[in-house]
Order: structure tokens, then C-alpha cells, then sequence
């Protein structure tokens, strides 16, 4: 039975047509996917349903009447959830403080509330205490806490913008199981995601849209058909990255790398790190949530302290104290969270894209803002960033354009040493190819890429060695002629030891 | 939209609305709003009264060392911070300009480096307590705030200092005479040119030019926008910070000569409660305390709505009471226009 139907829904921001006559109609107990490259509009259409939006056109109808929903209120007496693609916690209040939040009683029930918060976090598979704070959890913990949020309510409707953006497997698994659970209940999910794979998995349906239009829906998953509907043209290999390379110079040298973790925030400490990556060599970074991946990476541009150890760049000592100094050695950090640590968020694209390469531009001490918007707009066009212009403000681009901001950003910056930390989080398959090209092309130019990601096919893919943390400390290495499948990353991703030194 | 994709719509080029930028760099547009009005209610009850050269520039001259001290505090304020001790630092500032004046006889360009100093040193404190020992900046300015005019009335021993000095005989010392150029009414630079409206002006473009055309400018701007990202940009966070709290306080220093002339005296209760006007002035003029978001244009404009609001009322023999109830008024009525949701909502646009 159809319990929701979106009608001709149309939707305008400053200067962008977001959305134009867009219907979808939802089943009860069903999972319908919305594909589509970035700013096609699939958020936008989601927030409408949401309530973020107070005007839109169109007309939604919920269990066969017409609902008005011109607020999240509406949209929650309604039984509409929504996991949005931006996390949306407080950082400073506790889970279930989060959880709670505009619904607790006038006299809080802790007892009660931090027990109920237990029980949604151990069905998502999350050994955490319902006190922690937001602060300390990591990225892939608070996505997995968004869906308990949305779960701790009654809903007719779920809607999941990218929840396993930030999730590695098994994560994305105990992830299923919930939506499958919650459908046998008869939600209806509407299930947004740039991983193809996952749809064939999870998806009865597959909507496409294109440039704010409806394009056509599948019921089977055909992926070179989806990416063409999606793209509007056929796409060319995804990992476009040849056999080999990187033979050249050494790059970065670390030698025995020891960083102290810190109690209240929840890091990782890493253990005796030693690894090199070569110029034009591609060297992936493997592990599972809190193995200390973007730690690794933060250590290397000068964003924490070591106690042991030493790196060199270039053959010449490198000690980086602050950023600073590591971006003016030619490092570039493409960081995890892009919204918290990579954007100011109300200001320009080319405000942001120019930040840390400002110094090319100065002419006698002042900006040189022509110079400036020329090269942020060739760098901007290169990485096809979809928006009316280089003085766009970056929060009101979609969450894949604002990944390819931060990428333009760094590679303004013309570094030799590009850390990247999950590089192709929500970002569209066809940008994804984009994203491999741009690394291949990077490698093949002499540079030296080192890249954290939790989708391993990526890493196989790309990477001419992958090494494997496993909490704090380096348990494997493979080389790409030594062919390693998944299971053996898995496998010394988990090789937990039993006894801790240090 | 049309359904074509390939290739996607390309960013446009960077002068396709000049015109829209050049306005927005001039501040919020609402604050505009409001000067019209208030010159129009100016002219419509006291015309020629209000409107000519010696009553505005008198006007001007009256609000400029507050002007001075909105422009420092918009500094602080567009990198998330806020400086409640700038009329304390304008305090002790015009005192010190009053005792270099009376005690030493120093002549008026020795004076207002002197001032800056001053002035400087104690904003750096602000900044280091703010950057390096993590107070927030409104306890840590707070304190400052006490901390000073106590040394102000401490060293003053609770007396104004005169700035009309009687040399032996009986006529002004030439520093006097020098020093009343600073902003003593009816005494002008080349006969035409009333300082304090000339170092207002001067600090406004000043300040504007460093916040539009320079890497120090932007960082501001960043360090307020999002200081995680503006650290992992390789801003020095802490050294901007310092920064702007440091020029916060060499703009006190430097008003507070202006101050003393203008009142041909050095008052221990200087400066008192002109930090909430400077405040008011960049906050009517678009500044936002969140951090990231306002312009020296802007609190120029707000800085002259004040000015011409005391002036009109003034003039209208509003009593003092009254001032300060309109005034509060108006940082409302300026701030909510401000809010952009509220023009789309009378649009009937979108809400975001
Ligand atoms: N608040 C806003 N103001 C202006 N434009 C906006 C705003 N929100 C979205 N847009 C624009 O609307 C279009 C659709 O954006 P939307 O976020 O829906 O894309 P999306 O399909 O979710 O993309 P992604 O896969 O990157 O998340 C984009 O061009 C975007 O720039
Ligand atoms: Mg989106």
C-alpha cells in the first residue's frame, strides 16, 4: 500500500533551479533508492519531505492525504525521520542528551532515557556509554548515532541521506539489518547512497534524478545503465589507475612514530609508525573505525605532538610543529570531516579554494583577487565543481561539491605530499572516477599520495601498497603485485593484540 | 535546468555582478535604510539647523573616537571574539596624553605613538589571554575592563587633567595650542579640516583596505568563519587573534588623545560605556558576534546612524533618558532587518 506520494514537487534556491517537477511514490515495508550525481537535487527533495523548507511547489500526500508540511514539527507528527547528510548532533551535550533532544519530559528521566539509548546504540552494534559526549565520538559513531535518533522515534517513513557515507563494512551491515528489521515493521525508507553496490543490496527500487529533474526508476540494478540515466552519457572505468608506477625517489620517510592519544576525545594513540611513500606512488591506509587512520595522517601534518620517532621529507628532516609548516614543506591534508575541519562554511568558494595558497596571489603585500578568482575558477571547472560562479557560498553547495572545494583548495597549494582521509566520501560515482583519475594523474605527475579510506575496493584499486593499522600500530603491508584480497586487509585490520607495551 | 549535462554548467566569470559586490562590500544594505531615515527625520525637523557643514561635522567630531574604537572592535568581533575593554583603554589613553601633555610637555606627535603603546600593550594582553591561557574573550576583556580604569583613576588620582596648559605667560604652551588641533571644536587642520573626522575617515579606509586586499584580512575573516579549517589552512590562529586584540587597543590609544582634546581634559571616567556604542556601531552595521561576517563599510554606516541619531535628538531637545531608550531600540530594529529570512518571508521566497 502507498503510503507516501510526492507530486510535481519543484523547488528554487537564489540562481539554482534545484528541483522541477519531481513525483515519487513510496510502498509500505519498501526501500526505494534516490541516485544521482552531486546537486542533482536529491537532498533538496528530501528536506522538502523533511520540513527543512517552509516553501516549495508541489504537494505531498502521506497515507493517502494531502499533508502539509512546512516544518520539521510537521514532518515528525507525520512519522517522517530523516538522517541528514550533515550530522546534525550537539557536541557538547551527552548521546542520549542528543537523542532526546525537543522531545525530553519537563523533568528529565535520565535513568529511563539513558537506558532506552542503550538498548537503540547495542542494536546498531555501538559499544558506547549513553554519556559520552558527541565531542568524543568519532565521525562513523555519531552517523550510526543519527540513525539511532531517528529510530528512537515512530516512523512511516525513514529517510537516510549517505548514512553509510562514513561507515566501514561490517558497520554497513549491522546497518541492513536494522532497515531490513524496520521494514518488516512496514517503514517505508527512502535510502540515499552513491555506493552502487549497496543498492543492489538494500534497494527494491532505484529513482534516478538528473539536474533537478525526474529521470527514470529501475527495479533491477543495472550499473552501467544507472550511471548512464545518472550521467547523461556513459562513464569510463572507475579505477582508471594502470599497473604500476611509483618507483621514484623517497618521499616521506617515518621512522618509528609514536603519538599519545588523548583520554577525553577519544584518540587513537599510534605505536611505532614507520612507512615511506615514494614519489608517484600511491600508498592507501587501511583499518577499522579507531584504528587510528586519520590520525596517522594528522601526526604527518604537524596537527599533534610525537613523542618518539622522526620523518623526513625529501631527504631533509621534517618536523612539522603546525599545519603551517607542513603545508609550507609542499603537504596537503584533504581532511576527514569536510564541514568541521575544511570549510568556512558562509564564505566563498574562492575564499575558501585560496586560504592556504594566499601567498601566491599577493601582489605588494595586497590580493591579487583577479589572479585569485582565475586560478580558483580553472582549478573549480578542472574538478567539473557544479555552480554559478567562484563567489558562491560554499555551504549552499551540495555535500559532493563541497568535497571537490576542499580538493581544489589543496591543489592550489601545488604540494608534493597529498594526504587525502577518505577522499571520495559522497561524492558521485562519476566524480569518484574523477577523484581516481585526479589521484592517477597526481602519482604520474611525481607526487606522493597517501590515502585513508574505509572502502576497500578503492584502496585495492588505487593504491600501489596498502599498510593495515589496527589500533595505533602498522599489522601488515601489501604491495599491489602481491594481489591481497579483502579478507586478508580484514584480517590484520583485526589483529588486535592482546597484551599492550608502551 | 535543461536536461543536457555535459559539460556541467561552468562557474561564470568573476565580474558578472560587480555591481551586486561592490554594494555588498559596502555593508549591509538595511544599515543604509536607516541613515536615509534618520537624515530625512533630521532635515524634516530642524533643516538648515541640522544640515550644514558646522552642525555635522561637529557631530562627527563629537561620535569620531567612538567611531575608532567600533572599528577595532569589528576586528575582534569578525574573528569570534569581542572586546569589552576599549573605553577603559580610551581612558587611560586620553590620560596619558593629558599627563605627557602637562607633566612633560611633549610635543603632540610624540604624544599619540605614546598613546598607541599604551593602548597596544594592554590589548596584547587581551590577546594573549585569549589565545594562549584560553579565557574567553569576553571575561578576559571584562576583567581588563576593571582592571584599567582602575589604574586609570589610580594614577589620576581620581582628578581630570586639564589639556589647556598656561604657560608663564598666561597664554597656551605652543603643545597646548598644538594639541587642541586633536579635536578641541573650532580649532582645524589648514583651517577646513576638523581632525578627528579626518582620523576617522583615515582609520575606516584604512582598516577597510587591510580587510579587503590583504592575507591578514582574509585570516581574520577565516579564523572567525571556522577556526578548525582556518588552522588546517596553516593560519597561524593565535597570532591573528593576538593581532586583532592588539590593534583593538592601539585604535583606543589613538582615540584617546582625540577624546582629551575634545574635552580639553583627560577624566578619569573616560571612555565609560563607550565600548557598548562601538559594539552597537559595528552590529547596526551587519557585523555578527558568531564570528566570520561583517565589514569596516558597514560599521562606518553604523557608526554614522549613532552619530546623527545623538545629533537629532539633540537637537530636538530629546531628553538624555530618552536617547538611551531609542538607542537600544534601534540596535534591535537594525539587527532583526539584518536577518535575510525576514525580506524572503515578505517575498513569499524560500526559507533555508
Ligand atoms: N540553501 C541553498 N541555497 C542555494 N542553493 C542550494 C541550497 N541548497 C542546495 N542548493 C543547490 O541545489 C542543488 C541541489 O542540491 P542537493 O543538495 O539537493 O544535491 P544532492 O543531490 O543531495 O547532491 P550530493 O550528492 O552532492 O549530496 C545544488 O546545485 C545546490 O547547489
Ligand atoms: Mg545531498
Amino acid at each position: 500500500m502507498t503510503v507516501l506520494t510526492m507530486r510535481a514537487i519543484g523547488k528554487s534556491f537564489p540562481g539554482v533551479r534545484a528541483l522541477d517537477g519531481v513525483s515519487l511514490t513510496v510502498a509500505e515495508g519498501e526501500v526505494v533508492a534516490l541516485l544521482g550525481e552531486n546537486g542533482a537535487g536529491k537532498s533538496t527533495l528530501m528536506n522538502i519531505l523533511a520540513g527543512v523548507f517552509k516553501h516549495y511547489e508541489g504537494e505531498i500526500e502521506i497515507g493517502g492525504r494531502v499533508a502539509h508540511i512546512h516544518s520539521p514539527k510537521d514532518a515528525r507528527r507525520h512519522g517522517i525521520a530523516m538522517i541528514h547528510q550533515e550530522l546534525n548532533l550537539v557536541p557538547e551535550l551527552s548521546i542520549a542528551d542528543n537523542i532526546f533532544l525537543g522531545r525530553e519530559r519537563a523533568i528529565l528521566d535520565r535513568k529511563a532515557m539513558e537506558a532506552r539509548t542503550a538498548e537503540l546504540l547495542r542494536g546498531l552494534g555501538l559499544d558506547l556509554s549513553p554519556r559520552r559526549l558527541i565531542k568524543q565520538c568519532k565521525i562513523a559513531e555519531r552517523q550510526l548515532i543519527e540513525v539511532a535518533k531517528a529510530l528512537s522515534q515512530n516512523v512511516r517513513v525513514l529517510v537516510m541521506d549517505e548514512p553509510t557515507s562514513a561507515l566501514a563494512d561490517a558497520e554497513v551491515r549491522r546497518l541492513y539489518t536494522v532497515i531490513r528489521d524496520l521494514t518488516g515493521h512496514g517503514v517505508a525508507v527512502i535510502y540515499i547512497s552513491h555506493r552502487l553496490e549497496e543498492l543492489e543490496e538494500i534497494a527494491d527500487r532505484v529513482v534516478v534524478l538528473r539536474d533537478g529533474a525526474y529521470i527514470g526508476e529501475r527495479s533491477e540494478v543495472d550499473r552501467d545503465e544507472l550511471i548512464q540515466m545518472m550521467a547523461g552519457r556513459p562513464l569510463g572505468e572507475l579505477f582508471p589507475r594502470a599497473d604500476g608506477g611509483g618507483s621514484g625517489e623517497e618521499l616521506l620517510k617515518v621512522e618509528g612514530l609514536s603519538v599519545p592519544g588523548e583520554p577525553g576525545s577519544g584518540r587513537t594513540p599510534l605505536r611505532e609508525i614507520s612507512l615511506s611513500v615514494r614519489a608517484g606512488e600511491i600508498v592507501g591506509v587501511a583499518g577499522l573505525m579507531g584504528a587510528g587512520r586519520s590520525e596517522l595522517l594528522e601526526s604527518i601534518f604537524g596537527l599533534h605532538r610525537p613523542t618518539a620517532g622522526s620523518m623526513s621529507l625529501g631527504g631533509r628532516p621534517y618536523r612539522p610543529r603546525r599545519p603551517k609548516g607542513a603545508i609550507r614543506r609542499g603537504v596537503a591534508l584533504v581532511a576527514e570531516d569536510r564541514k568541521a575541519q575544511s570549510l568556512v562554511l558562509g564564505n566563498t568558494i574562492a575564499f575558501n579554494a585560496s586560504l592556504p595558497s594566499l601567498g601566491r596571489f599577493l601582489r605588494f603585500g595586497t590580493v591579487d583577487a583577479r589572479r585569485e578568482h582565475r586560478a580558483v575558477e580553472r582549478q573549480v571547472n578542472e574538478l567539473r565543481v557544479k555552480t554559478p560562479g567562484t563567489r558562491f557560498t560554499v555551504g549552499n553547495l551540495s555535500g559532493g561539491n563541497q568535497q571537490k572545494v576542499v580538493l581544489a583548495k589543496w591543489l592550489l597549494t601545488s604540494p608534493s605530499l597529498i594526504l587525502m582521509d577518505e577522499p571520495t566520501r559522497g561524492i558521485d560515482v562519476g566524480a569518484k572516477a574523477e577523484i581516481h583519475a585526479l589521484m592517477s594523474s597526481l602519482a604520474a605527475g611525481g607526487k606522493g599520495v597517501l590515502v585513508a579510506s574505509s572502502e576497500l575496493p578503492e584502496l585495492l584499486a588505487m593504491c600501489d601498497r596498502i599498510l593495515v593499522l589496527c589500533e595505533g600500530r602498522i599489522t601488515a603491508e601489501f604491495s599491489r603485485e602481491q594481489r591481497p584480497t579483502q579478507e586478508a586487509i580484514l584480517e590484520a585490520a583485526m589483529a588486535r593484540q592482546k597484551v599492550t607495551t608502551l | 535546468m535543461t536536461a543536457t549535462t555535459e559539460p556541467p554548467p561552468p562557474a561564470k566569470a568573476p565580474g558578472e555582478s560587480r555591481l551586486r559586490r561592490t554594494f555588498s562590500a559596502l555593508g549591509a544594505a538595511q544599515a543604509y535604510i536607516g541613515l536615509v531615515l534618520i537624515l530625512a527625520v533630521g532635515i524634516a525637523t530642524k533643516g538648515e539647523v541640522f544640515l550644514n557643514e558646522t552642525n555635522l561635522t561637529n557631530a562627527v567630531g563629537a561620535f569620531a573616537s567612538r567611531g575608532i574604537l567600533a572599528v577595532g572592535v569589528t576586528l575582534v568581533i569578525l574573528t569570534g571574539g569581542i572586546d569589552l575593554s576599549v573605553g577603559s583603554l580610551l581612558g587611560i589613553a586620553s590620560m596619558t596624553a593629558a599627563m605627557m601633555l602637562s607633566k612633560y610637555s611633549l610635543e603632540p606627535w610624540q604624544i599619540v605613538p605614546i598613546c598607541m603603546v599604551v593602548g597596544g600593550l594592554f590589548g596584547f594582553l587581551n590577546g594573549a589571554g585569549t589565545a594562549w591561557l584560553r579565557i574567553q574573550s569576553f571575561v578576559m576583556t571584562l576583567a581588563m575592563l576593571s582592571v584599567v580604569r582602575g589604574l586609570d583613576r589610580q594614577v589620576s588620582d581620581n582628578v581630570s587633567v586639564g589639556t589647556q596648559i598656561a604657560g608663564p605667560d598666561g597664554k597656551l604652551t605652543p603643545q597646548a595650542e598644538a594639541f587642541q588641533l586633536f579635536g578641541t571644536p573650532g580649532h582645524n587642520l589648514f583651517d577646513r579640516i576638523y581632525y578627528p573626522v579626518l582620523a576617522f575617515v583615515v582609520v575606516c579606509v584604512v582598516f577597510h583596505l587591510i580587510l579587503t586586499k590583504t592575507r591578514f584580512g582574509r585570516h581574520v575573516y577565516a579564523v572567525g568563519g571556522n577556526p578548525t579549517a582556518a588552522r588546517l589552512s596553516g593560519v597561524n590562529v593565535t597570532a591573528i587573534t593576538i593581532a586583532v586584540f592588539t590593534l583593538s587597543g592601539m585604535l583606543a590609544g589613538f582615540a584617546g588623545p582625540i577624546d582629551a582634546a575634545y574635552s580639553a581634559s583627560a577624566d578619569p571616567q573616560a571612555g565609560q560605556s563607550y565600548e557598548l556604542d562601538a559594539i552597537a556601531a559595528a552590529v547596526i552595521g551587519g557585523a555578527s558576534l558568531a564570528g566570520g561576517k561583517g565589514t569596516i563599510a558597514g560599521t562606518f554606516v553604523g557608526a554614522l546612524i549613532l552619530t546623527l541619531l545623538d545629533n537629532v535628538l539633540g537637537l530636538n531637545a530629546v531628553s538624555d533618558n530618552w536617547q538611551l531608550v531609542i538607542k537600544g531600540l534601534i540596535v534591535v530594529v537594525a539587527v532583526v532587518l539584518q536577518r535575510p529570512d525576514l525580506f524572503k518571508f515578505f517575498r513569499g521566497g524560500s526559507r533555508s
